[in-house]
């Protein structure tokens, strides 16, 4: 028996061995060593998932310089109350379900890292637009989900805001707005011809015309000068 | 394509792929196994859309039971495989 044992594959031996009953443990034992080890894989697995969220690990790589640069410039980074949003709290969804699949899609941050897609200002500049519209495309597909993590139109008191910004929140309310539509490139700096990008992204996303670009770029604009102006 | 592979990614680490498996892994049916996981998916997928049918997506409605049901069809095997009851 020994000898025809030790004609198998190792690979074989391996699996018939982890097939067999274990007859020296009981049933209580392997339940409470299962349950164990697997708060121990679990917890370990989300913990360096965590790690992956940290703004350490997210601007370790060369060409995230860049829009660590633009967004250490905005109020989100540093402002009056000290409480700051990093890359994770508006790139990474809190849902389970959403945020493995975020981290599985951004393995191509690691490819595009080691090809230099953007190891360059100029390569930078040259794919700013298209870098910003997935990011617009997600933000308006999601309802801006990762906006609503913090700011939530329920819990504003539109009576301690600025008119303009009052009224802005009102009107989105009413017409089913979301925070992209108006507050783009307030963590980073705004490419060339986002309004017509954007507009691209919403028609693609509504398979229809969407409102006028006028009315939602001047709200942006004011509120990028309202934001720069206040920073501090 | 990235959008694809990172639905069935976090399919396969969330409920249908999870729970898919455990709950195959209750049964020696491979159909009973399959429909388990199949429904885990559905169930998902409606979690996460807020219980809103007009928010559900179908690709991530299809990705969502075709993982259950591969998660369920392999906890069923393995039942068979490492379990004589």
């Amino acid at each position: 028996m020994a000898d025809s044992q030790d004609k198998r594959g190792r690979i074989r031996r391996l699996w018939d061995w982890f097939w067999s009953p274990l007859a020296a443990l009981s049933v209580g034992f392997t339940l409470l060593a299962g349950f164990l080890a697997g708060i121990l894989f679990w917890g370990g697995f989300h913990w360096t998932m965590e790690l992956t969220n940290t703004e350490e690990f997210c601007t370790s790589c060369h060409t995230m310089e860049v829009n660590l640069g633009e967004y250490r410039e905005t109020i989100h980074y540093n402002n009056h109350s000290g409480v700051r949003a990093i890359c994770s709290d508006c790139h990474v969804p809190h849902e389970w379900n959403h945020k493995i699949k975020a981290k599985i899609m951004a393995v191509k941050d690691v490819y595009h890292e080691l090809a230099g897609t953007i190891s360059t200002p100029e390569k930078y500049e040259a794919h700013r637009l298209s870098m910003a519209s997935a990011v617009w495309k997600k933000m308006k597909a999601s309802d801006s989900r990762e906006c609503r993590n913090c700011h939530n139109f329920d819990y504003m008191d539109f009576t301690l805001q600025e008119t303009r910004a009052a009224s802005e929140h009102q009107r989105a309310i009413d017409t089913g707005m979301t925070c992209i539509d108006c507050h783009q490139g307030i963590a980073h700096r705004l490419p060339q011809g986002y309004l017509e990008e954007y507009q691209n992204v919403t028609e693609a996303l509504n398979g229809e015309a969407a409102e006028p670009l006028e009315e939602h770029a001047a709200a942006g604009d004011d509120i990028r000068a309202f934001l720069n102006e206040n920073k501090d | 394509m990235l959008n694809l592979l990172g639905t069935i990614g976090g399919n396969v680490l969330s409920l249908p792929g999870i729970l898919g498996l455990a709950l195959g892994m209750m049964t020696r049916q491979f159909w009973l196994g399959a429909a388990l996981g199949g429904l885990v998916g559905v169930l998902e997928t409606l979690v996460f859309a807020h219980w809103q049918f007009s928010q559900v997506e179908g690709m991530e409605l299809a990705i969502a039971v075709i993982v259950g049901v591969c998660a369920g069809t392999l906890g069923t095997a393995i039942r068979r495989k490492g379990a004589t009851v």
